[in-house]
């Protein structure tokens, strides 16, 4: 079977295998069906394939009578705030497998308000697709795509009026920047230009194929801790290809682990007012030690970001964010922005005087150990089922929570089994206080997949 | 029935109507069986003026490059602009999106092989094959180019056509030429290129928008405006071309309408008087059936002979590669010159009839009187092709005694140069009947006795 993934997500796949143009000018037709025409704004990330996939999404929405804004290589948080602002979209579609390697590319549908579509808009698309009866407008309302590069000056005007730039300035930081060849690459170093740092990149020509897969986690981000290292610098940020996620690098060249990204953030916004904080279930419990901390309430949502804003919309949520690195500044946009979340961040050293790795010191110790395992798609869900029906036979002491997956939670530990929402594998997540119980629980919890798969 | 109207998918390409039968997955398809059958390669791609066009190239370049081919997109552009860039640019193959003559809710794609020239009936068989199986040429993500970008395409073609007429006496003359352009691919090159000839240009209807003021086919029904342009601005000429500007019409000094039959035989005419001046030898003038026995006559004064090919463009320029013709083309306004290419080309035609105009020093008018006079009608009648194929046997055996050619339906030719043209349109369920005499008389009562075989019975 190919990998090609169509949920609410929109629709991902390899490109060259499942993911065909004509695939994608149909997803875009029903988009254009769904929005019933208006303007819909499009961006795309680096990879190869996007300028292909971009021609087939502005065919399909431009056949449907709608008016394209196309806004080129652009973070997809970039294009969400564009469309949030923009009076007369109805949404927007980025091209963009995010994290993913570079053979992958996906669409992903952005509502009217600039929100990734939840579940149930979702599965309209999804309904829409699947009936095949698109919108076709005819020769004298088919409006040529019109052009808009200036999507990402405005996301970082917005980011710097959110910040104390004054402040971050006066620090004069040293920041290394790994932009992947992504789509961060053409506006990162400007934009820490203008919180006066000095900014040594890496990776930063879009042209280029990606130098590693483009999953910001310590894994990948052997390169720029030697950078941050030769360069002496305070800080070192990795992207993902399209600007969503963050990882980061310490002032002594420590790789910290993608989940510290969003708990550094969480700590520090609680800290300055105490509310909630919405994350998935698969985040570090370390989350939830956070918001105690500050008198805060810690709310835990499925894996994905639609389903992480939905809860902070509902929750009245000061922070969100996933445990990949994407974060979440509803104040912003209702999106995973990683720009952001590096100027806020270098916002908390500037104001505390303190390096990133005092930051990361508040952050409490968890380790935690993911594993992939490979299953066909159509064997996932009775697989999950039969570790659900052994767990709930005998819970070995533990608390159930079937959120999304299976999530076994003791004090101090958690294990987490689920589907990918992007690939046709299961992700084992498990999380304890010492590197060592994390690997014990990882490997019972891998044992118990295997065997059930 | 109205989706099998508003789709043709045939060995001429793929037409339909947008927003009801020509959609983007489509065209999607379409352009993935070309990259299939190319097998990559640098593919040409251009577009005439339809509103059309942005969406259609979008789907075809996905297409295009979803199957690993490198596309260099030249824009808006005649049709035969495309065809020279593929063979200027040793393109693997090039496609054009335009409907040419159809109305402007229509548009198509056209298919061109490497050497410029438009698939031929056996390679548009394999490529429909290539569509019907739809196992396409799908590269990894890496191996996907980049589309190209090549803006010389227009100055390559204009300076193609100017380098084979004598530039500098045409300029000489200073001409006065109304351009019609229907607002289609003409538009954005015509006037320059009459410019560059010396000429003092009045161009109507030449924005590039697809929004055509009359229908887009050069006939003497849609050349009013032109007309009334050429007496109003004292012309020496009106030109005229259809969508994609690959056929050409002419309106006279006077600012009649001169059938679309004399593009082509002023065309001979010239050239052929040029060859024979520069004392090269006699080669092979190569029309279609249909066309004016007008190129006989012409031929004749420089002993030249005349090859009959099939109806189609692809069919006369095989024949003209074939025999080593040095012109040719269609009486539908369809002028070839291979000196420029092995295509039709308006911007070609309209140099020949200039640099005729040069030579002759005599209005267009005075030009077209000197030569033998016939009279044609070109019907359509709508007819089943079961229908047609019985008309055309009933044909073949009640005028079995005159001279006739059946190898595209059926051509009676009679002994006082009366002919009758009778063929199935690949197209469209009718019957195409064009019948020529010398005088109005003769040709009205053939077409009659040939209408009473199809409502006969």
């Amino acid at each position: 079977m190919k990998p090609l993934k169509l949920s609410m997500l929109g629709i991902r796949g390899v490109v060259g295998q499942a993911l065909t143009p004509a695939l994608a000018v149909d997803f875009a037709r029903a988009f254009g069906t769904y929005v019933e025409g208006g303007t819909v704004l499009v961006s795309r990330d680096t990879r190869p394939s996007g300028e292909m996939l971009r021609s087939a999404v502005l065919s399909g929405l431009i056949a449907t009578g709608c008016q394209v804004v196309d806004l080129g290589v652009c973070p997809t948080p970039s294009l969400q705030l564009a469309v949030a602002e923009d009076d007369n979209a109805v949404g927007g579609i980025a091209i963009s497998a995010g994290h993913n390697a570079a053979e992958w590319n996906a669409l992903k549908f952005v509502s009217g308000q600039g929100l990734l579509l939840n579940s149930y808009q979702g599965e309209e698309l999804l309904d829409v697709f699947h009936l095949g009866h698109f919108v076709g407008a005819p020769w004298n309302q088919l409006r040529p795509a019109r052009e808009d590069r200036a999507a990402v000056r405005r996301h970082i005007e917005r980011v710097l009026g959110l910040l104390d730039v004054d402040k971050i300035r006066s620090q004069r930081y040293r920041v290394a920047v790994d932009c992947c060849n992504g789509a961060c690459c053409t506006f990162t170093p400007d934009f820490l230009q203008a919180l006066g740092c000095e900014v040594i990149t890496i990776n930063d020509e879009p042209d280029q194929p990606f130098p590693h897969d483009p999953e910001p986690n310590p894994r990948n981000m052997s390169q720029l801790r030697a950078l941050v290292k030769a360069s002496g610098a305070d800080i070192g940020f990795a992207h993902d290809a399209d600007g969503e996620r963050l990882a980061l690098v310490t002032e002594d060249c420590q790789a910290l682990s993608e989940e510290y990204t969003l708990a550094i953030v969480a700590d520090q916004v609680l800290a300055r007012s105490p509310g909630t904080v919405v994350c998935n279930v698969s985040t570090t419990l370390a989350i939830d030690e956070i918001a105690e901390r500050h008198g805060s309430r810690c709310v835990r949502t499925r894996v994905g970001q639609a389903h992480v804003v939905g809860e902070m919309l509902n929750t009245g949520a000061v922070v969100g964010g996933e445990g990949s690195g994407g974060v979440i500044f509803p104040k912003l946009n209702h999106a995973h922005d990683s720009m952001a979340t590096a100027g806020h961040i270098l916002g908390f050293m500037a104001e505390l005087g303190l390096p990133i790795s005092a930051l990361a010191g508040r952050v409490p110790a968890y380790h935690a150990v993911k594993r992939k395992i490979g299953c066909p798609p159509e064997r996932v869900y009775s697989v999950l089922n039969r570790i659900r029906e052994a767990v709930e036979e005998e819970p070995d002491g533990y608390e159930v929570d079937l959120t999304e997956g299976i999530r076994l939670l003791r004090p101090g530990e958690a294990l987490h089994v689920r589907a990918s929402i992007t690939e046709p594998i299961i992700r084992v997540i498990a999380e304890a206080r010492t590197e060592e119980r994390a690997e014990e629980l990882a490997e019972q919890l891998t044992a118990r997949t295997l065997a059930a798969l | 029935m109205k989706g099998v109207q508003t789709l043709k998918i045939s060995i001429s390409g793929v037409r339909g109507v947008v927003g009801d039968s020509l959609t983007p997955t489509l065209l999607v398809e379409f352009a993935q069986s070309f990259g299939t059958y190319t097998n990559g390669g640098t593919v040409v791609l251009g577009t005439d003026t339809r509103t059309s066009r942005e969406m259609a190239k979008h789907a075809v370049l996905a297409g295009l490059a979803a199957t690993g081919c490198q596309v260099v997109d030249i824009g808006i552009c005649p049709v035969p602009t495309v065809q020279l860039a593929v063979e200027r640019l040793h393109a693997a193959g090039g496609i054009c999106i335009t409907a040419s003559h159809n109305p402007v809710e229509w548009n198509a794609l056209k298919f061109i092989r490497s050497d410029g020239v438009f698939l031929s009936t056996y390679q548009a068989e394999e490529l429909l094959d290539i569509y019907h199986q739809g196992e396409f040429r799908l590269v990894d993500s890496a191996s996907i180019p980049r589309v190209r970008f090549y803006a010389g395409a227009l100055e390559d073609h204009m300076r193609a056509v100017i380098s084979c007429v004598d530039a500098d006496l045409v300029r000489q003359r200073r001409f006065r030429v109304v351009a019609d352009c229907c607002n289609g691919a003409g538009s954005v090159v015509t006037p320059e290129f009459l410019s560059r000839l010396g000429c003092d240009v009045i161009p109507i209807n030449a924005e590039p928008n697809g929004l055509f003021p009359h229908p887009p086919e050069p006939l003497k029904e849609n050349l009013g405006q032109l007309c009334a342009a050429v007496k109003e601005y004292d012309a020496d000429l009106g030109v005229v071309q259809d969508a994609d500007a690959d056929r050409l019409a002419l309106v006279s000094d006077q600012g009649e309408p001169l059938t679309e039959e004399l593009t082509v035989s002023l065309a001979t005419w010239l050239v052929l008087r040029r060859r024979q001046r520069s004392g090269l030898p006699p080669a092979p003038v190569v029309v279609n059936l249909s066309t004016t026995s007008l190129i006989e006559d012409i031929a004749g004064r420089y002993g030249y002979a005349v090859i009959r090919s099939l109806v189609g463009e692809a069919n006369v320029v095989e024949a003209m590669k074939r025999s080593g013709a040095v012109i040719g083309g269609e009486g539908n306004g369809g002028v070839i010159w291979p000196d420029v290419h092995y295509g039709r080309d308006s911007l070609a035609g309209i140099a020949a009839v200039l640099q005729l105009l040069a030579e002759e020093r005599k209005p267009i008018s005075a030009l077209v009187g000197s030569l033998p006079h016939y009279h044609m009608e070109k019907l359509k009648e709508p007819c089943t092709s079961e229908r047609a194929q019985q008309v055309l046997k009933a044909l073949k055996e009640q005028y079995a005694g005159v001279r006739m050619d059946t190898r595209d339906g059926v051509k009676l030719m009679f002994d006082d140069g009366a002919w009758v043209h009778a063929r199935a349109s690949r197209t469209e369920p009718v019957l195409r009947l064009i019948v020529e005499a010398r005088s109005p008389a003769r040709m009205a009562e053939l077409r009659d006795r040939i209408r009473s075989h199809i409502y006969g019975g």
